[in-house]
């Protein structure tokens, strides 16, 4: 107890002396904390909703039945005649577009008849909506027109309502029979019955899932075993919920790159928890004799000290908690746009600020600010009391040790390297980003060598430039170069982070540019309305299809139909396209160079596929290899005859010709169309004329250039929420910079002071702090483009690669950079405004005379 | 007429709802060339007069007259003016700029004033405090007599026409206190400045033209001899 009131009138009463510079610690561990908790909680609602969307409806149940391209009805006949008592359900599971607001939903159809009792709640709640006077009557007669829907009620819509709904490619008008209550928060969804979503969807003779109840005690895996041998080979049974699993799985890379993007404001942070801390040492190595003098132990000023980060680190951790929490909400929209275009359809839950996260947010914040104090306050207690007061207070020229610091650096570098060559560990890139830590730090170790070697270079020219306030600018960084350093270590670090992830989505989107001016060789392209999602593939009516290619003008038709399947325990998409069309592809992109028309003749009518590059890296496949499909009931192998570049997907491609395909899966409408046009004839007649058969459907039509634009805007939308991250780190350097110029600023006041006597104006005051903040982000600019260079280098070519398996070309987005750079310099001069009006506020006299 | 010249000067401080009289009704006047020491309890107003003097605070009442403009009368930009033509500080405890070199430290007045020359004029003071041939030493590597002349150089390096010393020998032992009064006193003579040191030390009454002792903020005895 007494021992908490000396260590609060030491310690804690200090740091309120000067307000702005606590708040500002304060507000920089809160955002580094915040940032973390932002992307942990929006990652965990992006990645909840898959389970929701699909599973709401589905009930509790052992085990699932699918096949690639759907599953035969036979199979339900065989389930329902097995010898011993299972409850099954098979399910149609498609996408529905709300016409008028654009939503997609999940559209599911179930056997509304034999379900009946399962769906007890859903008749209970048509009779209540509805006040019909035969409500159940009425329900089962419209049961199987295709037209007749059931909603959830967070659509907030009434039986009776008409609702039109766009389905492929058509919009119907359907009439809500009924309205369900939703099982969990607000995950709204279609509901038909089977027969009559199998009609819309025309998808006769095939459902997408079964799912399997065992009766109340029944051993599952036992039961899968003995299920899958009754099953045709290409039919899949598994526990329920293994989809889910497989999208989280296929999600974690993408989780694990932000989430480790979001420590980046946390390592920014620690830096500044580092250099307050030390500054509280310096200034108060006098008090600190004097303490160990009356009687205080190492162990007590080593605690002390401590405890004083861990107050600044509870202090921000509460104010990062809701903090975090309104950028989660945030975060989950961007971080939503991402899931959808690069993995996989879903719509973020609710955000959850658990016990647990709370819990993880306090620790990181207070975890992170005792370790970065650790160095400073072992100093701390190594100060001998007799020393200490003997001296008084000392400059910041001691505790550099440039030559040993620079060997640390270089050592840590060479372990950077190697560390950067190693293999992904479990499919994670691990030792990638131990690499790019060790080579953080060894830029933190190099720094000091760095700083005085700029100040030293630069002076002279700068002293002419700018004029006497740079030479001293210059001189106060140097000589303070321990406190300089720790400095420009921070807003390096946070530099370097936004020019490497600038460089690699830089790098990336071009090589995604120059990728589709290759992969882009019709005139014009077809796809169903609604919003474009990675795994959603709704067709095209092929009678449409077949009007197009007789259309005049038009030269060929190249068909592409996808599937969503299951590889290897992993979400992939497995289409055909037309080798009768054979301009398809403009020139080579394969791993072997080969040429185009070499690669697709292999494929012709062979059970001879095409994958792309990140299903190699996903399951470890190569040219030459051989994949055993499922499609429908049955499994067949393929060759992988070659790999092709893709930077359309994260997810697994697998190409293989429309006709093999056909022979397994005989659905033959198209998912996509690429219309050539004829020689001579304008591609703009064709496009009237494709809309004028068109009417009815609802397709979008793009030119080639069309389709780029879409891509690079879905492109960019991806990667807006690494730059929001980038943004949340180079703010808490900024103000991280900015605290630390206030604190320089008293530390000096006698100096500053004294210039006043010698004959300064406060104008040159003035001017002399912002000269040093500029100083700063110079050198922190500097320092954070090399870095960032090699950063981008571990990025594009080891993390990236480790974990999403495309091959990047590098390039240098100069504007992008030399704009970010711009932005960060002129940030960093505005941090230094508050700090120099303190100083060119300062009363001469009154600090002259201080000692 | 004199160069500096305080017409009943009081300075009173404001802290805290009390008010402290530092100085009350003071008249004073120094001709250039002179060499005044100013003595007086610790408290009694030394440092506060100083002050007034370099234009670095205003009188509550009365009149400053340096070079014959009354300090009251200038803008903070015009005061800066002031204090980098005609004004010299010297203080207790040197106050050099640990970070910049001896040459440096002397030139800085010139440099902050955006004067030509500033090397030649800096070396050329450090010749006349005897200190020639250290100029790219560092302040910590000098011995405290050297520091204070490196402050005396820096505070003759423009050529001001008021030096103001406050404590110069307070930091230093007597014999080393002894060379520094010696060479303000010669200093004084040859450059014709107007000095006006504070002082606790008897010894500065055998070097200094006129003696002023302050108690309470006022003048109790000017002494010339
Ligand atoms: N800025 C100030 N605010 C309040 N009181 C002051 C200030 N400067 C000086 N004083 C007071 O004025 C009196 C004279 O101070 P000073 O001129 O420093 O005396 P000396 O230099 O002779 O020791 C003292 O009582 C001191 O406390
Ligand atoms: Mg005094």
């Amino acid at each position: 107890m007494l021992r908490l009131k000396l260590f609060y009138r030491l310690m804690v009463r200090p740091l309120f002396r000067e307000p702005v510079r606590l708040a500002l610690t304060v507000l920089a561990v809160a955002f580094g904390v915040a940032v973390v908790l932002a992307i942990d909680l929006a990652g965990n609602a992006a990645a909840g909703s898959f389970h929701s969307s699909m599973e709401t409806l589905a009930g509790d149940n052992d085990l699932e039945v699918v096949a690639s391209g759907g599953v035969p009805e036979s199979v339900v006949a065989t389930l329902a005649t097995y010898p011993s008592p299972l409850q099954i359900s098979p399910r149609i599971e498609d996408f529905a577009v709300l016409v008028n607001s654009q939503q997609t939903l999940p559209l599911i159809g179930v056997d509304l008849i034999a379900e009946a009792s399962r769906y007890a709640a859903l008749q209970s709640s048509t009779e209540s909506a509805t006040r019909s006077p035969e409500p159940g009557a009425d329900s089962l007669n419209h049961l199987t027109d295709p037209q007749s829907v059931w909603v959830s009620s967070s659509l907030n819509m009434h039986a009776g309502d008409q609702l039109a709904l766009l389905i492929n490619d058509r919009v119907y008008d359907c009439s809500i029979r009924g309205v369900y209550p939703d099982s969990s928060g607000g995950e709204s969804a279609i509901l038909m019955d089977i027969a009559g979503a199998q009609r819309i969807l025309d998808r006769f003779g095939r459902v997408d899932r079964i799912l399997i109840k065992l009766p109340p005690g029944a051993d599952i895996d036992a039961a899968q075993r003995e299920l899958k041998k009754v099953l045709p080979p290409g039919v899949e049974i598994r526990p329920q919920g293994t989809g889910t699993e497989e999208n989280r799985k296929m999600l974690a890379a993408f989780r694990w790159n932000l989430r480790l993007l979001s420590y980046i404001a946390l390592v920014v942070g620690a830096f500044l928890i580092y250099n307050t801390i030390s500054v509280s040492v310096v200034r108060r190595r006098t008090e600190i004799g004097i303490v160990r003098a009356v009687g205080a132990s190492r162990t007590d000023v080593l605690c002390a000290f401590l405890g004083e980060a861990a107050c600044l680190g509870i202090a921000g951790a509460f104010l990062g908690l809701p903090l975090g929490r309104i950028m989660a909400s945030g975060a989950v929209k961007l971080m939503a746009l991402t899931v959808e275009s690069l993995y996989v359809s879903s719509r973020p839950g609710s955000i959850a600020l658990t016990p647990l996260s709370v819990f993880w947010a306090l620790l990181i914040g207070v975890g992170v600010s005792v370790i970065s104090a650790l160095s400073p306050a072992r100093e701390a207690m190594n100060v001998s009391p007799a020393d200490a007061m003997a001296q008084g207070r000392r400059e910041y020229i001691a505790g550099t040790h440039m030559r040993r610091d620079l060997l640390i650096a270089s050592l840590l570098e060479v372990l950077g390297v190697i560390a950067a060559q190693a293999p992904a560990i479990g499919g994670k890139p691990l030792l990638g980003y131990l690499a790019t830590i060790l080579i953080i730090a060894a830029s933190a170790y190099a720094m000091p060598a760095l700083v005085s070697f700029l100040s030293w270079a630069t002076s002279g020219l700068l002293n002419r430039l700018v004029g006497i306030e740079a030479l001293l600018a210059a001189r106060s960084l140097t000589a303070a170069l321990r406190r300089t350093s720790v400095l420009v270590a921070a807003l390096a670090t946070a530099v370097a982070m936004m020019v490497s992830v600038g460089i690699m989505v830089g790098s990336f989107r071009q090589t995604v540019v120059s990728w589709m001016n290759t992969q882009l060789p019709a005139d014009l392209y077809l796809r169903p309305a609604g919003d474009p999602a990675a795994d959603r593939h709704p067709t095209i009516s092929l009678d449409l299809t077949e009007r197009i290619a007789r259309l005049p003008g038009v030269a060929a038709v190249d068909r592409l139909r996808a599937y969503e399947i299951s590889y290897d325990g992993m979400p992939a998409t497995m289409a055909s396209i037309d080798l009768r069309v054979l301009h398809s592809y403009r020139s080579s992109d394969f791993f072997s160079a080969r040429p185009t028309e070499e690669v697709l003749g292999q494929l012709r009518g062979q059970n001879n596929v095409i994958v792309s590059e990140p299903f190699t890296y996903k399951h470890n496949v190569k040219a030459g290899d051989s994949l055993a499909l499922s499609l429908g009931e049955t499994q067949a192998n393929f060759k992988i005859i070659d790999v092709y570049y893709d930077y359309a997907s994260e997810r697994g491609y697998i190409l293989m010709d429309r006709d093999t395909m056909l022979r397994y899966l005989p659905d033959p409408a198209p998912s996509n169309l690429a219309v050539f046009v004829t020689q001579g004839a304008s591609v703009q007649d064709v496009r009237n004329s494709i809309q004028a058969i068109a009417a009815g459907h609802r397709i979008l039509i793009f030119s080639d250039r069309d389709l780029r634009t879409e891509a690079i805007r879905i492109f960019d939308r991806t990667f807006a929420i690494t730059y929001a991250l980038e943004a949340v780190a180079v703010l808490v350097a900024v103000m991280g910079i900015a605290g630390a110029l206030v604190a320089l600023v008293i530390d000096r006041r006698r100096e500053l002071g004294l210039m006043r006597f010698l004959g300064a104006s406060s104008s040159q005051i003035h001017k002399l702090i912002l000269v040093e903040a500029g100083l700063l982000g110079f050198l922190a600019n500097l320092a954070g483009l090399v870095l960032g260079y090699f950063l981008s280098l571990i990025l594009v070519f080891v993390i990236n690669k480790q974990s999403f398996g495309w091959t990047i070309r590098f390039h240098w987005p100069v504007a992008v950079i030399l704009g970010a750079l711009s932005f960060v310099y002129v940030a960093t001069i505005l941090s230094g405004l508050y700090p120099a009006r303190v100083a060119a506020r300062l009363n001469p006299l009154g600090v002259i005379h201080e000692e | 007429m004199a160069i500096l010249s305080l017409q009943n000067v009081s300075k009173h401080f404001d802290t805290d709802g009390q008010t402290v009289h530092a100085l009350r009704g003071v008249s004073l006047a120094v001709e250039s060339g002179e060499f005044v020491a100013l003595v007086g309890r610790s408290g009694c107003g030394k440092s506060t007069l100083l002050h007034l003097a370099g234009a670095m605070d205003f009188p509550s009442e009365g009149v400053v007259l340096i070079d014959g403009v009354a300090s009251s009368s200038l803008d903070d930009a015009k005061q800066t003016r002031l204090r980098r033509e005609k004004v010299g500080f010297i203080f207790q405890s040197f106050q050099l700029l640990h970070t910049l070199t001896v040459q440096e430290n002397v030139e800085l007045p010139l440099l902050l004033a955006g004067k030509p020359h500033a090397r030649g004029e800096a070396l050329r003071r450090l010749q006349w405090v005897e200190l020639d041939g250290l100029g790219t030493r560092y302040p910590h590597q000098l011995s405290g007599g050297q520091m204070q002349r490196v402050a005396i150089a820096r505070a003759l390096v423009h050529s001001p026409k008021i030096v103001l010393a406050d404590e110069p020998t307070g930091n230093l032992d007597t014999s080393t206190g002894h060379v520094i009064l010696s060479l303000l006193q010669r200093l004084t003579r040859e450059q014709q400045t107007a000095t006006i040191m504070a002082t606790h030390s008897t010894e500065a009454t055998t070097v200094c033209d006129t003696l002023v002792r302050l108690r309470d903020g006022r003048i109790e005895e000017v002494a010339r001899r």
